[in-house]
């Protein structure tokens, strides 16, 4: 027992630190990436060069002085003016100062945008658009998620039937990302039927009893949500199905048949216990892959999550927003395969880091 | 045809009221090139206490008959016809549910081909050994453990292994798991196909040694499934030969040991290396023929030494001295 503690405490502990080293490179190199491995320095100096020689040329009490005096006034306010900026200490010193600050989460403070109580701190901005964004694809992702699985589970099981062939015929509908479905669900059922509202995620003013507020939001997340279900059920319902089909055919399941078990516990033991890992592997995939869709998304249906702030971010040039959201998005990467371990481990017994498994 | 169907009637002399009663039965495959007859029109009666041993090549559908008996089919299955009596109640017409509830397990347990992996590797292997008492007995879980713990003991298994793995046992150990879980419900029947093929020859000895215990001192019924004929002579009260799909020859052991009829048989039995005898090993040439379009009349005549013109036509299962079948011309 004791024996086992220690294991999955140093298994715990070892895929800790590998994932902090993944998230620390991985925000490097976008350090790296957004500052041009340094280059951003030399268009800052030049700017600040400028900007300085104009105004020291441009001040009438230093004009008379002569030019050499001149000069060195100018050199010595561009050395404070990089002093200032710490533009005077090479950039792979500064660079770890701003991973640093990255890692910590202190943000900074963003160039244009600001949050909804007028906050120019990048971190309040984050963490208010980052509950719409887990809620809505949080959810998506669950319905999605479960409902494609027992429906690849029931339908391996009719295999060559009508619906069988319906859902393969139907999958190549999720060559079309979310926002395409978004675009003509607004049109239905927003333009055309006005049954469901065009955007948002809450009404415009909103309601003050919290369960009239609630119905609101779920209300306008109707629209999303099904837009996301739509552009992935049929590809996940088939590949589950096929999955399931292949995992069908191994000789423990033809022996649970032979033993004479029910079909329910032949599937629930025999077929989908062996096959969760891969399962919740494909599950977090889908997770990690929809956050990269979720610009688009969340902009078609101005839904005030991290997608649509990266989105206006990019439009304003927002550097220090657009860096944070890259942070967040790694932490959050970290942090799905690493929950992702720890159900591995819990589901298979076979995942044993530093134990001789094998024959006796 | 008649006088063929009138012989197979007859199958097994001396055999009142049989514990396994195969006629006629036939599974036939859907593939892209064609129909597979892999089982075609066997027929075979089995004692109570008897251990039947079916003999073999490779793909002459020993497996497929395994599976027919226990109604295990695949997805493609095109025909699948016959009867499959057990103590005299033709469980072929049953509904898929009262089989699954009142056969499998019950009356009739199976070893399958692929031991090694017939154990789910997510579950302890007490639980899978157990699982069948739970489901068709009734029982609630820890006296369904207890009775797992008793039976693979006899088949020697420590009992702490239950707590295990499949992947934590050495192959002869799952191999015995296996054999236990099959035993578990203490069925009338137990069909082992190829139990012992994967393993190495003291394994294989000791399982041997094991499987007579059993059937001697819980008066089992077998279906040992095998190619290997040295092996099976150890467990065998009778032996059927299957060539293509087909029963070629029935016949005790103390008759078809010692002299085989068939001239497939007589080949296969030249084939096996003996102590003590100088001769070189003898093998069959060319290769049994598809099961896609077999041969019209005898399936063995291309590669039988004996072949003479009525081999053009189809043998019947003919009946010779002491109740032995064979199915070729030579005996008419």
């Amino acid at each position: 027992m004791t024996e086992t503690i220690r294991r999955v405490v140093t298994y715990t502990v070892y895929r800790v630190v590998a994932l902090a080293l993944t998230v620390v490179v991985g925000v490097y190199l976008a350090i790296l990436i957004a500052n041009m491995g340094g280059y951003v320095d030399q268009i800052r100096k030049a700017q600040i060069d400028e900007a300085v020689g104009a105004s020291v040329l441009g001040d009438r009490s230093l004009q008379g002085l002569p030019p050499s005096e001149l000069r060195r006034i100018i050199d010595q306010r561009k050395e404070i003016e990089y002093k200032r900026l710490g533009l005077d200490k090479p950039f792979i010193v500064r660079s770890f100062a701003y991973l640093w600050d990255a890692l910590t989460l202190n943000l900074g403070r963003s160039e244009q945008l600001s949050s909804d109580s007028g906050s120019r701190q990048v971190r309040l901005i984050l963490l208010e658009r980052l509950p719409a964004t887990l809620l809505l694809f949080g959810t998506a992702n669950l319905l999605l998620f479960f409902f494609s699985l027992f429906a690849g589970l029931w339908l391996s099981r009719r295999y060559g039937g009508f619906l069988d062939r319906l859902v393969i015929a139907l999958t190549p509908t999720s060559v079309a990302p979310a926002w395409f479905y978004g675009i003509f669900l607004i049109l239905i059922f927003a333009s055309l039927l006005k049954v469901l509202p065009f955007g948002g995620m809450v009404e415009a003013p909103p309601p003050k009893d919290t369960l009239q507020y609630a119905l609101s939001v779920l209300k306008h997340m109707i629209l999303p949500t099904l837009a996301l279900w739509l552009s992935s059920i049929f590809i996940s319902i088939y590949s589950r199905r096929t999955f399931f089909l292949i995992f069908a055919s191994e000789d423990y399941v033809e022996m649970a048949r032979a033993k004479g078990l029910p079909s329910g516990i032949i599937e629930r033991r025999y077929i989908l216990r062996p096959t969760l890992p891969t399962i919740i592997t494909q599950f977090a995939f889908l997770l990690i892959g929809l956050w990269g869709g979720a610009i688009i998304l969340e902009t078609v249906f101005n839904w005030p999550g991290i997608g649509r702030l990266t989105f206006q971010a990019i439009g304003l040039y927002d550097t220090p927003v657009i860096v944070a959201s890259t942070v967040i998005y790694a932490y959050l990467l970290a942090l799905t395969v690493f929950l992702l371990d720890i159900v591995y481990a819990l589901v298979d017994p076979r995942v044993k880091v530093g134990a001789e498994g094998g024959a006796l | 045809m008649r006088e063929k169907t009138e012989v197979q009637n007859r199958i097994k002399p001396g055999l009142a009221r049989p514990l396994l009663r195969v006629e006629d039965l036939k599974l036939y495959f859907r593939t892209t090139q064609g129909i597979v007859q892999a089982v075609d029109t066997i027929s075979f009666a089995l004692g109570r206490t008897q251990a039947l041993a079916v003999l073999g090549e490779s793909g002459c559908g020993k497996t497929s008959l395994a599976k027919a008996i226990l109604r295990l089919l695949p997805r493609n299955v095109q025909t699948y016809s016959g009867r499959v009596e057990l103590d005299g109640v033709d469980v072929m017409s049953w509904s898929e549910e009262r089989f699954r509830r009142e056969v499998r397990w019950t009356k009739v347990s199976m070893v399958a081909q692929a031991a090694m992996n017939s154990l789910n590797p997510v579950l302890r292997v007490g639980e899978q050994i157990a699982e069948p008492l739970i489901v068709h007995r009734g029982m609630d879980k820890k006296s369904a453990w207890a009775r797992a713990r008793e039976v693979v003991q006899l088949v020697g298994v420590p009992a702490d292994f239950l707590q295990r793995y499949a992947f934590e046992l050495s192959g002869g150990m799952r191999q015995r798991a296996v054999i236990a879980m099959a035993l578990v419900t203490n069925p009338d029947l137990v069909i082992l196909d190829e139990p012992t093929s994967s393993l190495d020859v003291l394994t294989q000895a000791n399982i041997m040694n094991v499987l007579k215990n059993i059937k001697r001192e819980f008066e089992k019924s077998f279906v040992l499934i095998t190619h290997d004929i040295a092996t099976s002579s150890e467990l065998a009260d009778c032996v059927a030969i299957m060539y293509a799909g087909q029963l070629v020859e029935w016949g005790t052991s103390e008759q078809f040991y010692p002299k085989p009829l068939h001239p497939y048989s007589q080949k296969l039995m030249a084939s096996v290396p003996r102590l003590r005898e100088e001769r070189a090993l003898d093998f069959i040439p060319g290769r049994p023929p598809s099961l896609i379009n077999p041969p019209r009349g005898c399936r063995f005549a291309e590669r039988c030494p004996s072949k003479f013109f009525q081999c053009e036509q189809e043998p019947p299962m003919i009946e010779v001295q002491g109740g032995r079948l064979v199915k070729c011309w030579l005996y008419r």
